[in-house]
Order: C-alpha cells, then sequence, then structure tokens
C-alpha cells in the first residue's frame, strides 16, 4: 500500500520535553484524519515535522513516498497547511496574498481564478481588494484557505483550522474538506473539535503526552462515544 | 531563479508599504546630496583662496618695488617678500575631504627659518574642525551602515513574528532562497542609492573619468556588503527583532566609534611623536641665540655646511643679512632631528592603523577614499617636503645674491622659484585597502552562510 503520508517510529524529543515518542502513522489518500488531544500532546509537532519545519530526534516522516529531512522542498509540492491563525502580508490585499502565495508553490492564475478561489473559500467579494491588515480573523483563515485549495496538493495539513471561523464558515469548512477527500486528497488535522473531527474524519487518533494512544474509525463511534473516549484518555 | 525574482518582486511592494523606510532612504539621498554640496562647497572655497595667494605675491612684490625702488640688498627682499608653498586638491578630494581641513593647504613662506612656517599655519576654527567633514565619504562610511541595519535588521524576524514566515515556508521555497531575495533586494537598495549619490558627487566634482571611478564604487560596494554580512550573520542567529536591532547597533558602534578611538589611543601611546609646538619653541630659542653668539662661530657651521660660500668676506658689521640668514638656517638644523622624528611618528602611526584597519572595516573605508581622493596624511607630508625643498630651492636662489653681494633689481622677482603641488592618489594604499574590505566580506558572508547551515531557519 502507498501511503501518502507515514511516520516510522518518528521522534522528537526536546532539552527537557519529549515532545513526541515513536509516531507510527499511515494516511491513504483521500483519507481525513483527524489528531485529538489536549495542548502539548504532540499534534502541532507532528504537523511541523511532516512539513520539515523541525528535524525529528529519530525515526522519519514520509510524504507521497519521499523521506521529509531528505526532500524538505520536494514534499512541499504535495503539502498545502493551514495554521490555527493564517497569518498574511498585511499591506497586501487577499487576492495579491492568494497570488504570491499561489505562485511560489507553481500556479500562475488569472485573477478570475484568483477571485473564484477566494469566492469558495467564503471570503466575501468587496474584502477581497482591501488590505489584509483590516481584516478579521476569520476572513484571514478563508484566505488561508483559498491559498491552500488553489496549491491542488495532495496532503492537507490543518492545525486547528476552524479556529476564528463563525459556524457557517465552519461548516462550509467541512464541506470543502468532504469533497477535497472525495477527489483523492489526504487530510491530517490537528483539532479540539471532537464534534467536527467525527463529522470530517474517517479516522481520529488520540495524542496523549507524545504519544498515540488510540485510533479509531469515525464510522465505528457515535459523537457522544469519541467524546467519552477522548475523556476517558484524558481522565488517566 | 523564478522563486527568487518572484520574491524580490514582492519585497518591493513590501518596501513600497514601509512608508519610514522609503522616508528614511529619502532622507539619507538628501543627506548624501548635502555632503556632495558640503565637500565640493569645501574644495571650491580651498580653490578660490589658492587663486589669491599668486595675487597676494604679486601685490606684495609691487610694494617691495615701491619701498626698494633702485637695486637693493637681497637679504631685504628675503625678509619682507612673502610667497607661498601651495597644496592644490585633486578634483576627488571634494567627495573625501580626509585631512584637508585639518592640515594647512599652503604654507607661507619667507627667507627665514622654515621649521616654525611649516607649522604657523592654522587657518580654520578648531571648533569646526571638531565637528569633522561632512562630505560624501561620511556619508557613505557612517550613515549608510545605519540605512542597512534600519533595512536588515528584521529581515526575517518581522516575518516570523507577524506569523507570516510559517505559511511561506509551507511552500516549496527554500529558506536561502527568501533570505537571499530579501537580501539582495535591500542591497539593490542600499547600492542603487550608493552608486547615485557617487555618480551626482562625480558629476558635481568633476572627477576625471578614470580606474579611480571603478576603486570609489567597488570600495563602496564592498564596504556595504561587509554590512550585510554582518545583518547576514545577526539574522542566522533567529533572534528576534529587537535583538537584531540592538546587536547591529551595538556591532556599528563597535566598529565605527570604538574601535577606532581606541586604534588612535593604541597607535598614539605606540609611536609618540614630538609636539609641533615644542619643535617650534625650540628652533626659536636656536635662532635667538644666534643673536648672541659670536658671528664667526654661526659662520664656521654654516660653511662646514655649505663650503662653497666659504670664501665670502669676514663679516665685521654689526649686522649683515648673510650671517642672519645663515643663524636662521641653522635653527632649522638644530631641529632637523625632531622635525623628521616629528614626521616619521605621524607615518608609522599611519603605518600601523594601515597594518589593523581590518579590525574596523570603517577606518579601512575611509582610509581608502582617502587614499583615493589625495587627501590622507601620507599626501599631506608629501606636500610638506615639497615646501620643505621649495624653501631649499628659495635659499639656493638668494644665496648667490647675500654671499657674492650682488644687489637685487626689479628684475630679479620674475626669477625666483615658484611652487605648486598637486595631490596624487595613493592608489596602492586604496587598493589595498579594496582587497582588505574583500576579505573583511568574505568573512562575514562565510560566518553567516555557515550559520544559516548549522540552524536552519525555524519559522516559528
Amino acid at each position: 500500500m502507498n501511503y501518502i503520508l507515514e511516520a516510522k517510529e518518528l521522534r522528537k524529543e526536546y532539552p527537557n520535553k519529549l515532545a513526541l515518542q515513536g509516531l507510527n502513522l499511515q494516511i491513504e489518500p483521500g483519507e481525513v484524519f483527524c489528531l485529538l488531544g489536549q495542548n502539548g500532546a504532540g499534534k502541532s509537532t507532528t504537523i511541523n515535522l511532516f512539513l520539515g519545519f523541525i528535524a525529528p530526534t529519530s525515526g522519519a516522516a514520509f510524504v507521497n513516498g519521499m523521506e521529509v529531512a531528505a526532500n524538505p522542498l520536494k514534499i512541499k509540492e504535495h503539502l498545502a497547511y493551514i495554521p490555527e491563525n493564517v497569518m498574511l502580508y498585511p499591506h497586501l490585499t487577499g487576492l495579491e496574498n492568494l497570488a504570491l502565495f499561489s505562485s511560489l508553490a507553481g500556479f500562475k492564475y488569472k485573477e478570475a481564478e484568483l477571485l473564484d478561489y477566494l469566492h469558495h473559500a467564503g471570503l466575501p467579494a468587496e474584502a477581497v481588494r482591501r488590505r489584509v491588515g483590516t481584516y478579521s480573523k476569520g476572513m484571514r483563515q478563508k484566505v488561508g484557505i483559498a491559498i491552500a485549495v488553489a496549491k491542488h496538493a495532495k496532503v492537507l495539513l490543518l492545525d486547528e483550522p476552524t479556529s476564528g471561523l463563525d459556524p457557517k464558515a465552519s461548516n462550509e469548512f467541512s464541506q470543502l474538506l468532504t469533497q477535497l477527500s472525495t477527489e483523492g486528497t489526504a487530510v491530517l488535522m490537528a483539532t479540539h473539535d471532537i464534534f467536527r473531527a467525527k463529522e470530517v474524519g474517517t479516522r481520529v487518533g488520540i495524542m496523549r503526552e507524545g504519544e498515540l494512544v488510540d485510533v479509531r474509525p469515525t464510522a465505528a463511534l457515535n459523537a457522544q462515544e469519541l467524546e467519552q473516549l477522548y475523556l476517558t484518555y484524558m481522565h488517566n | 531563479m523564478r522563486l527568487f525574482w518572484l520574491l524580490f518582486s514582492y519585497e518591493w511592494r513590501h518596501f513600497r508599504a514601509a512608508k519610514g523606510l522609503v522616508l528614511l532612504c529619502a532622507l539619507l539621498l538628501l543627506t548624501g546630496l548635502y555632503g556632495i554640496y558640503y565637500g565640493t562647497t569645501e574644495i571650491e572655497r580651498q580653490r578660490q583662496h589658492l587663486t589669491t595667494l599668486p595675487e597676494l605675491t604679486r601685490r606684495n612684490v609691487e610694494e617691495l618695488k615701491v619701498k626698494f625702488p633702485g637695486p637693493t640688498d637681497a637679504g631685504d627682499i628675503g625678509y619682507y617678500h612673502t610667497t607661498y608653498a601651495v597644496h592644490h586638491p585633486d578634483a576627488w578630494a571634494a567627495l573625501s575631504l580626509g585631512q584637508r581641513d585639518i592640515n594647512p593647504y599652503y604654507v607661507k613662506l619667507r627667507l627665514l627659518g622654515l621649521q616654525n612656517q611649516l607649522y604657523a599655519t592654522d587657518n580654520t576654527n578648531p571648533m569646526k574642525v571638531l565637528s569633522g567633514n561632512f562630505d560624501l565619504a561620511f556619508v557613505l562610511v557612517y550613515l549608510f551602515p545605519l540605512l542597512i541595519i534600519a533595512l536588515s535588521f528584521n529581515l526575517l524576524s518581522s516575518e516570523r513574528e507577524e506569523g507570516i514566515l510559517t505559511l511561506l515556508l509551507a511552500q516549496p521555497v527554500s529558506p536561502g532562497v527568501v533570505v537571499g531575495a530579501k537580501l539582495a533586494f535591500r542591497l539593490a537598495v542600499v547600492l542603487g542609492l550608493a552608486w547615485l549619490l557617487s555618480a551626482v558627487g562625480m558629476l558635481w566634482a568633476q572627477v576625471p573619468l578614470d580606474g579611480r571611478v571603478l576603486t570609489w564604487l567597488g570600495l563602496s560596494t564592498l564596504y556595504c556588503l561587509f554590512w550585510f554580512g554582518v545583518a547576514l550573520i545577526i539574522t542566522a542567529l533567529q533572534r528576534t527583532s529587537a535583538f537584531n536591532a540592538v546587536t547591529l547597533l551595538g556591532v556599528w558602534l563597535l566598529l565605527v566609534v570604538l574601535v577606532p578611538s581606541l586604534l588612535n589611543l593604541g597607535v598614539a601611546a605606540a609611536h609618540p611623536v614630538p609636539q609641533g609646538i615644542e619643535l617650534t619653541i625650540k628652533q626659536r630659542e636656536e635662532i635667538h641665540a644666534g643673536w648672541d653668539r659670536p658671528k664667526t662661530q654661526t659662520m664656521n657651521r654654516f660653511f662646514a655646511l655649505y663650503p662653497q660660500w666659504r670664501d665670502t668676506a669676514t663679516i665685521r658689521e654689526r649686522f649683515v643679512w648673510r650671517w642672519y640668514y645663515a643663524f636662521q638656517h641653522l635653527g632649522d638644523l638644530a631641529v632637523a632631528k625632531q622635525a623628521a622624528a616629528y614626521a616619521n611618528g605621524l607615518q608609522q602611526r599611519y603605518d600601523l592603523v594601515e597594518k589593523l584597519n581590518l579590525l574596523s572595516p570603517a577606518i579601512n573605508a575611509q582610509g581608502s577614499l582617502n587614499a583615493l581622493a589625495g587627501t590622507d596624511l601620507p599626501t599631506h607630508l608629501k606636500f610638506q617636503r615639497s615646501a620643505t625643498a621649495y624653501h631649499d630651492a628659495l635659499r639656493a636662489f638668494y644665496y648667490p645674491f647675500l654671499f657674492r653681494k650682488v644687489e637685487f633689481t626689479h628684475k630679479d622677482y620674475a626669477q625666483e622659484p615658484t611652487h605648486t603641488f598637486t595631490s596624487q592618489p595613493e592608489l596602492s594604499t586604496a587598493l589595498r585597502g579594496l582587497v582588505k574590505l574583500l576579505l573583511s566580506v568574505g568573512v562575514v558572508f562565510a560566518a553567516g552562510l555557515l550559520l544559516l547551515r548549522a540552524r536552519p531557519i525555524n519559522p516559528r
């Protein structure tokens, strides 16, 4: 089986903290894998290791079969990333930011296409030509989503992506993820939102103190059961 | 390269949006133009002053012709006649005034003892000298690093602090390309300004278009590159913008203010030179003592040096000019060692600074630009030697009149030697400075790149 994302005994240790201990994880194309866990559980560390932002202490992360440490640039062609708090160049408009990041990813879009991406991400038409410095957090998040979608990546790495989005926008984002996953895009999403995880995820993994302590298919659990499972791990 | 140019072009947008930086660049441009104006005005003032000196000499001759209408004793003419040793500036001096403000650019000479005349000239208000020159070289050497610091202190840190770097480095773009494009854009802005100001300065000062143009541009380019290299090192440490700003300003203070001051103290201690005033007083005492010494003693000492005049008549009069000029000259010879020690001491200090200026590229750049413009200490010492040779020529002209008792007529004024000296560039010094700057640039960039390699850029 060719996994689009894979972690083999992935470990990250800081001088006074073990952030991730021997993570083994495989994600297939079209799968939405939600990482649940408290702050400091290792969710963001996992995403940062897949992005190559930090180097593993031992073990390896693979994207589309390529080891991240050995192919730091190549793997980013296959990844799109939406952080918890999307920050953009404040003096550029939403449209200009999208044009810049798309160009960096190797895509040269016409203005109409860029507008279309922003529209589908839910950014109001009146905002697209406004400086991002005037945007709310939610509006920036929508530009971040447009940047990720416009990249046509095989993998989406999401770190609390709906943070700052209103319920309607969060719902639209969930629909977008579902649509992308049906098109074959794999998603690794770190989140605190159990209900969103249940809604969009195909599998959920629960992390505690740097360890992936449980992985379940979401189809096998309802929201209450997932919540109960999560709380059980958190209280143990 | 596509990504490099893409980021480079967006840097222009970021730069335009940062109104403070645009304003700072405009301010530095105006400051540079003022520096050019200051330098060219000062050199023009010196030139104007120098053009009046022949007229002063001519008027002096006219007055002497009235005072001494017929043939007269040459001793009277030598005593009352004033002439000048003049140091004409090179056109480049307008861009780097160097020591032309503190060292005299002409020496007023009579046939009397030379040494007190060499050091008697003080034609500048010391309070004005205290503030230093505000020429283009000053702007390039002292103010441009501040612009580079203002442009580069937050090269990556601002994007990290604003959270943009995570999204940026999540794209398939190497951190090295991001840093390179940012650095290259800032370099283009700074070098654009430096070259523009240099071009304006060269046109304004009407410098000859020879190899020195390239040397000047090379020196200013490498000096700016050095500061960008320092900024690269600080960027590679990946600390906060505040840390970077304070550290870069600290480095500026160290290399531009502290090291030069310490070097100045160090070379002064290593090569003490006798004070000019001590030399002048000793020479004056020697000359005054000449009035009281037996004339035969004075003349025998003089004839030992100039045996060609030994057969001139024994002095029996109470006063004769040849005796007077003989003890004037012996006064000079009495302090010859001190005069040589003074000049040698200054040269040794200069040479030591030349050896140690690798410690401060600011000193190196300033010294090299001065050398290029012919406004450095060696040029001044050359002028002093030239003035000394001129005084020798004056003595050689008047001695036959004095010792052969030939009367000085009006037509003899035209035979009197004249003096001119024009600064020549110390090209070898400037080129050595260029090589040393290249070395400094190599060191800082190598250190910066090694640091970047050792500490991969963390977007968080």
